[in-house]
Order: structure tokens, then sequence, then C-alpha cells
């Protein structure tokens, strides 16, 4: 009861903000823009870190979101996600694909160099892989390079992946930050603390951080490979990049508007309106590419376990409604389990394929004995039809106001509901344990084979709140993973997406798009393929 | 020299309870740290990879004992999230840390007893109902929506003071506002209390009657008198000025112990926790003790 007061006392000072935001603006808007952005050349980014106060920048071991929107300055890839979701050459200039699937032949750049001046080459990949591949490894992105055997070195320039077995989210993969070449010799320097001390051969270079609040970086001068995605090749525009940690919503948008940061990230719904109305700011707005934000029942677990209970609980909800009322228009709402322009996502398909029906939702439950008891709360043989939602996250992206709206629609049809608010450690354990019945996330996601990591038993990562066994679609994911074909690749993951959403094993609820605010003084900063923003085109313009 | 001694050991006794009890704390709350580093993309084989590095299959008993020893050496252990020693990430927080509470103590202790014997001097007038109400106000209005307001106000508004970030002088104002102003409403409502209740002793009178002027008995007399339970009320403060930090370097995104503690709780970073919590409770003590120390002073009556 407690965290929930919190809840609406910290979103109800967010509106205020919001109102008073909007008055104390018009008086500046005249006023000549400050000289915060200056000649300089150095640009401020404000951006929701969380509070979180460790900063660990190492691509290959770090999950969090916000760090890897700071990684994508410093690291580069061997391939490149464009918009139209086919890869392009970045440090690797070519690749072959053996007949079986199963080698991966790389030609490399030859001018390139990392940060402390060592020569990326063959030998580099084969180290950033046998990094990712060490037997009692503990970084994050292992699972990334899948059924990887060896790296083989062919020449200074050339390098061959050897699979144990065919892997085809692999080039895909290899395009994400998670999977960033990092400087092997720092690698070797800074061991375990090379998430403090990245070193990559990005566009800008790491010159420091302050733990939990800065990261700082400057310009990298040599930097000339920049990927077909960028608007030039050469060296970035700004001299320096300062990423400052700013968790609270309300004081980022404050911040952006005092002049003290030229970029701010994730403006939350209700100041979205403001910010694109104000004449001194400019709005990027971009689908990040993952997992739609999904409810989840425990299909393992009784009643949900049974499909027509599961089928209920979905008729009794107005997700459209909820994603209306809670992100005030400015939100997509998701049909399928992951989002539209990811490779192979079913969204057009699924796009109206079922409605909210209260009726038919009362139906089944009274047919399959679930009565009125004298609280309302439906009753069979003595035991209560409630749901207990699991949470660590709090009101991160509102997801708890689309939560409260789910417990209103749930307790009109009889189904009691409690919010089970655990920190994150406890939430992992009762996650493992399958001591739930509903939870809810998204994960960004390079490609679909992140269904199998939710819904193959075996494959299933540890935080992962689902839990369904289903043979049939464990195999349709199984055999993507490995099927080499595009069209016959996209279409099973559209087969298991329907499954999915047959079954109701998932309700998607909302798109996540991720959001930027730049001042006027600031051109260029695009968000890429994957949703994460860009500086390397940015520029300050003084006037 | 008798007084010092006993209660130096009786602060190491508490920060060897609170050492104990945190540890144990710690290790029974649910959740296994090392999934948590893991984290929710981890395959199960990584977090088997990750318990063993850390030496958390031990026995709680043995992780405990090898804990206390290499404290004793000095060595507060390694962090189980960025792998650093303990001792650099709270030094990285300490400089803001000790920033943030000195000043927002200033502002505290300023405002307070200001106030407060005002208040007291022209008891149940319009200043003493105006500082009154005033104290109310500041009393009952949270940090969060307190800092919100003067980012507004000083950042937005007027464009004075920076609005987030730590390091700098200037970045440590609304900051420091923020959190001594609240200190200060309550301060200056105990301030008022203990200056009022030393003026109806019959010894003021007695100063009046030898024809004293009243800002001599004030200054000499009254304050002096009034200064014991606020010297107490200030040693519980530092308490309150060192756990209430997290909101406002939340707020201002400022570096501190406060949020520093609380993420570390959240991943069961236990090395960390523990660093925090054996500086957190010296600092306590330390205060504590320099505040019974104090009354010596200014009380000579209390005899060692």
């Amino acid at each position: 009861m407690g965290f929930q007061a919190v809840t609406t006392r910290r979103q109800f000072a967010g509106l205020l903000a919001g109102s008073v935001l909007g008055l104390a603006q018009r008086g500046h808007a005249a006023e000549p823009q400050a000289a915060a952005s200056g000649g300089s050349g150095v640009l401020q980014v404000g951006f929701d870190g969380a509070a979180v106060v460790r900063f660990v920048l190492d691509p290959h071991n770090s999950l969090f979101a916000p760090h890897n929107r700071v990684l994508r300055s410093i690291f580069d890839n061997l391939v490149v996600l464009q918009a139209d979701q086919s890869l392009a050459p970045w440090l690797a200039t070519a690749w072959e694909i053996s007949p079986d699937r199963t080698a991966y032949t790389f030609s490399l750049r030859r001018d390139v160099v990392f940060h402390d001046g060592t020569v990326f080459d063959a030998a580099a990949v084969k180290a950033n892989f046998d990094r990712l591949a060490a037997p009692g490894t503990v970084l994050y992105a292992r699972a990334e390079i899948g059924p990887y055997a060896s790296a083989e070195v062919l020449a200074a320039d050339r390098v061959r992946i050897h699979l144990h077995r065919p892997f085809e989210p692999l080039l895909r993969n290899l395009s994400s930050t998670k999977l960033a070449i990092v400087s092997p010799t720092a690698v070797a320097k800074y061991g375990d603390v090379f998430g403090q001390n990245p070193v990559g051969t990005g566009p800008f270079r790491f010159t420091g951080l302050t733990q939990g609040t800065e990261i700082r970086l400057e310009r990298n001068p040599a930097y000339h490979w920049a990927p077909p995605t960028a608007g030039h090749s050469g060296p970035a525009y700004v001299e320096k990049l300062i990423f400052k940690n700013v968790p609270e919503q309300a004081t980022r948008v404050a911040a952006l508007q005092s002049g003290q940061v030229q970029v701010a990230d994730l403006i939350p719904s209700q100041y979205l309106a403001a910010v694109k109305a104000d004449p001194d700011l400019h709005l990027l707005q971009k689908e990040l590419l993952n997992t739609n934000y999904a409810l989840s029942l425990n299909a393992q677990r009784a009643p949900w376990d049974d499909e027509e209970i599961r089928r209920a609980v979905r008729l009794s909800l107005d997700i459209g409604a909820i994603v209306r009322v809670v992100y005030l228009g400015t939100t997509p709402r998701a049909w399928s389990p992951l989002s539209p322009s990811l490779f192979a996502s079913a969204e057009k398909e699924l796009t109206g394929s079922w409605k909210p029906d209260v009726k038919a939702a009362a139906a089944i439950l009274d047919r399959k004995g679930w009565v009125a008891g004298a609280d309302g709360v439906r009753v069979k043989d003595g035991k209560r039809l409630t749901i207990s939602f699991i949470d660590t996250q709090g009101n991160r992206e509102q997801r708890l106001d689309v939560i409260q709206l789910v417990r209103r629609q749930l307790a009109h049809i009889g189904i009691g509901f409690s919010i089970d608010s655990q920190p994150a450690g406890a939430y992992l354990q009762k996650i493992a344990e399958g001591d739930f019945d509903l939870a809810a996330g998204a994960q960004f996601a390079d490609d679909p084979d992140v269904l199998r990591r939710y819904y193959v038993p075996a494959a299933r990562t540890v935080g992962a709140g689902i839990r369904v066994n289903d043979p049939e679609l464990s195999g349709w994911l199984e055999q993507a993973a490995e099927e080499s074909d595009v069209t016959k690749r996209a279409a099973l993951y559209i087969k298991a997406q329907h499954r999915i959403i047959d079954k109701e094993y998932a309700i998607p609820v909302y798109v996540l798009l991720y959001n930027l605010a730049t001042s006027n003084g600031v051109t260029g900063i695009t968000i890429d393929t994957h949703g994460f923003p860009i500086f390397h085109d940015a520029r300050l313009v003084t006037s | 020299m008798l007084f010092v001694t006993r209660r130096l050991l009786a602060a190491c006794g508490v920060i060897l309870g609170t050492i104990t009890l945190v540890f144990f704390i710690l290790y029974w709350l649910p959740g296994d740290p090392a999934a948590l580093i893991a984290g929710d993309d981890a395959s199960v084989a990584m977090v088997a990879n990750i318990r063993a590095k850390l030496g958390t299959t031990a026995p709680l008993w043995q992780q405990y004992i090898t804990y206390l020893v290499h404290l004793a050496h000095g060595d507060f252990g390694t962090s189980f999230t960025t792998n650093e020693p303990v001792w650099h990430r709270l030094a990285a927080q300490l400089p803001a840390t000790l920033q943030l509470t000195f000043c927002a103590s200033l502002v505290a202790l300023t405002l307070g007893l200001t106030f407060g014997m005002l208040a007291a001097v022209n008891r149940d007038g319009w200043l003493d109902h105006f500082l009154q109400t005033l104290s109310m106000f500041f009393t009952s209005m949270p940090s969060f929506w307190m800092g919100l307001l003067l980012i507004l106000i000083f950042s937005v508004g007027l464009r004075w003071l920076p609005a987030v970030g730590s390091g700098s002088f200037r970045q440590v104002i609304l900051p420091a506002l923020c959190l001594g102003l609240n200190v200060s409403a309550w301060l200056s409502g105990m301030v008022r209390n203990s200056v009022i209740e030393v003026l109806e002793e019959p010894f003021i009178t007695t100063l009046r009657g030898k024809g004293l002027r009243e800002r001599q008995i004030l200054a000499t007399h009254v304050l002096r008198n009034a200064l014991i339970p606020l010297v107490t009320m200030f040693g519980l403060l530092a308490g309150e000025l060192i756990s209430s930090t997290v909101v406002v370097e939340t707020i201002f995104a400022r570096q501190g112990l406060g949020r520093l503690l609380v993420e570390s709780v959240g991943v069961k970073d236990i090395p960390v926790v523990m660093g925090v919590t054996i500086f957190a409770s010296g600092v306590f003590v330390l205060i504590n003790l320099l505040v019974d120390l104090s009354y010596l002073w200014i009380d000579p009556r209390i005899k060692a």
C-alpha cells in the first residue's frame, strides 16, 4: 500500500511540475539562447540512467539499456543494421558463409586502430570471440554468439568463425552493442574493471567518469571508418561529449530547459506535448527494437494453466484504452510479442486480432465454476480467483500505472489483484521458482531469436518471467534459429507469435519509443535502427 | 579521561554490533547476488560461474569470520558489481556527501537558531506565529517536491543555479537548501521551546532584576542553557542528514553515499553495503561522542 501511495505522489508531483514548467517557459521564449552550448564544442547529454550508481561500460557485460546508449559512441561493430533491417559492412568489409552455415569468413578493414593505439585486425576479432566463449565466463553477451566453436586467423585482415551448428541470428547479433569490438590489449590490462575503462574504436574515446553521475568522452581524431548509415565518415564534429545521469524525469526536462544540458532523453509522456510545442526544443523519436512490454500469466500454475481461464483474463482487459489513458496518446499499443520494426514481427498480422469482451469473459468463468463471492471476487472450492503480480522496477515508463488500470478492469469481472513488489534479488528468486501469477517486461532484441530465450524452457534465461512449456512452439523456435532461408525463417517466427497470442501466453501492451529532445543549438543527432542515439554527426550551431 | 575511554569502547561495541546485524540481515534477505549480477538474460550455468567467483557458496559463519578478519586488516573487500575495491567506491562518493551534509547542516543551524530565537523572544507575537506557520510549511513539504520547486524557480525560471550534478559549490546550493530548510524548520521549533523554557526559569527574573539588558541575558545566559538539549538533538540530526540524502541526491542527480547504499542493497552488493554501513555508523558514533564531550564544556556541572 505504502508503495502505491508513493507512486501516486510522485506522479502528482510530475504532473504539477509539468504545468508549472509550461508557465515558466513562456517567460523565457524571448530570451536569447543561453551561452550554455557556446562555441566550446562540448555537447552535454542528460540521460535517464536510473538511480544506478555503477556505470558498466563493457559492451560484453552490460545489459542495461542506458549504458548501451553511451557505449554506442565508444565502440564499433563488424556490421551495421540498416533502416530496412538488412546488414551492411562496418569494421568488416565483406563476409561469406559456408554452405553448411557453420563457418563465417569476415574480411576486415586494415586502417582501423583502437583508442589505445593498438591495431584492429583478425587477431583482435578472434580475441573478442574467445573472451566471450572462455570457460567460466561471467559475461552477459555470451549467449549472443550462440554455438560458437572457434575463430581462425586466416590473414591479418581475414578471420573465420566456426560454429558447432548453424546459428542464423549471428550476423544480426553482431550489429548490436552487445557484440561491439573491444580492445583485447585493454581487456588484458584492465581485466575485471574494463567496464570502468572502456577502449574501443568508436568516434569518441573514453576520458573518465564520475560513478553514478557523469561519463566523459572526447572526439577520436583518427576516426574515419563510420558505417554507411552515418552522415559522414570522418571524426565527430563535437570535441567533447558528456553524459550526465539525471534519473528524475522532471529534473531531466528542467536541466534541458535551463540550458544546463543540450540533449535529454526518455522524455515522459506528460511532458511530450510541452516539448513539442516549445520553439526552443526539438524532439526525436524512434521505436526501440525489442520485445514489446507484455503481461504474461504463469501458464504452469493453476488456475492459469487452463487456456480458457487465461482467455477470460485477456477478454476482461481493454489494452487499447489503458495505453491511451496512461500514455496520453504518445505511445502506440502493441499487438505482437516483437516490436513492429523488428525482422519477422507479426505486428501487422496480429493487429486487431482480438477484442475485449467482458460478457464472454464472465461466461467462461461462470462455466468453469468460478462464482462471485461475498466481496465480489470469484470463488471456487473455497479458493479465491486472485492474481499476484510480481514487480521490481516500480513505475519506470509508467508501467505501474498500466498495472493499476489492469487491476481495475479485472476487478469488474471478479478477479482479485495484488502487487508483489520485491527488491531485485527477491524478484529474481521468485521468478526462478515460478512463484508468481503474472509478470511483465520488455527486453531489447536484435533478432526474433529472443523468443527462443523466453519460450524454450531449456534456453530460458534466469529472469524471463515466462512459464510456458509448449513443445511445438519450442520446436519452431529452435528450428528457426538454424533456418537459413530468410522467408522460411520469418514464417516460423510469425507462426510462433500467433501461437503466443492465440494461447494467451503473452498479452502485449505497448511499443516502446525511444525519444530525445535537443535544444535548437544542436543538429545532426540521429537514432539508429536499434533505437540508440548517434552523436557522431552532431554539431553545435552557434548563433 | 575514563569517560572518554568508556565512550570509545562503547563506540567500538556499537560498530561491531552494527556490522554483525547488517551482515546477517543481508544474507538472510531473499535473493542470490550471483543471479542479480548475472542479470535477467543470463543462463543458469553463468549464474553458477559467478557464484563460484564471489565465494558466496561457503557456510555463512565462515564468510562472516573471513569478512571480520579482512576488515581487521583494513580490507573492505571488492564490490560484487564493479569488481573495484569497496574503498574506492566509497571514496568516489564521499566528497559529494560530505559537501552536501556540511552545507545542509550550515543552512539548518543558521536558519534554525535564528528563527527559533526570534520566535521565542517574540513569543505569541505576530512574528512568532508567522515563523511557526513557515516552519510547519517547510516541515510538511516532502523533499522531492521541494527539490522540484527549487529547480523550477532557480534553474528553469531565473537560470541562476544549475539543476543537476555535483562537484562545484554552485551545484550544492539548491540541494543543501532542499535538505537544510526541512531540518531548519524542525530545529527552529526545538530552539523556540528550549529558549522559552529557559526564559521562564527563576534565574532569568533575577538577572532582569539585577538590571541586565535583555540582549545580554539572551546571548550569555539563555542560549548556553538552551544549548544542551539542542546539541543532543544535533547528534541525532547528523544521522538523519546522512540517511535522508538519497532522495535529494536522486532529484539533483548528485553523487552520494545515499544512492550508493540504496542501489547496493537493491542488487545485494554486500561488500559495498557493509562498507557504507560501517562508515555511516562510524561517523554517527563519532559525532555523538563529540556531542557527549561537548556537554562537559557547555555545562560544567556534568562530571566526567
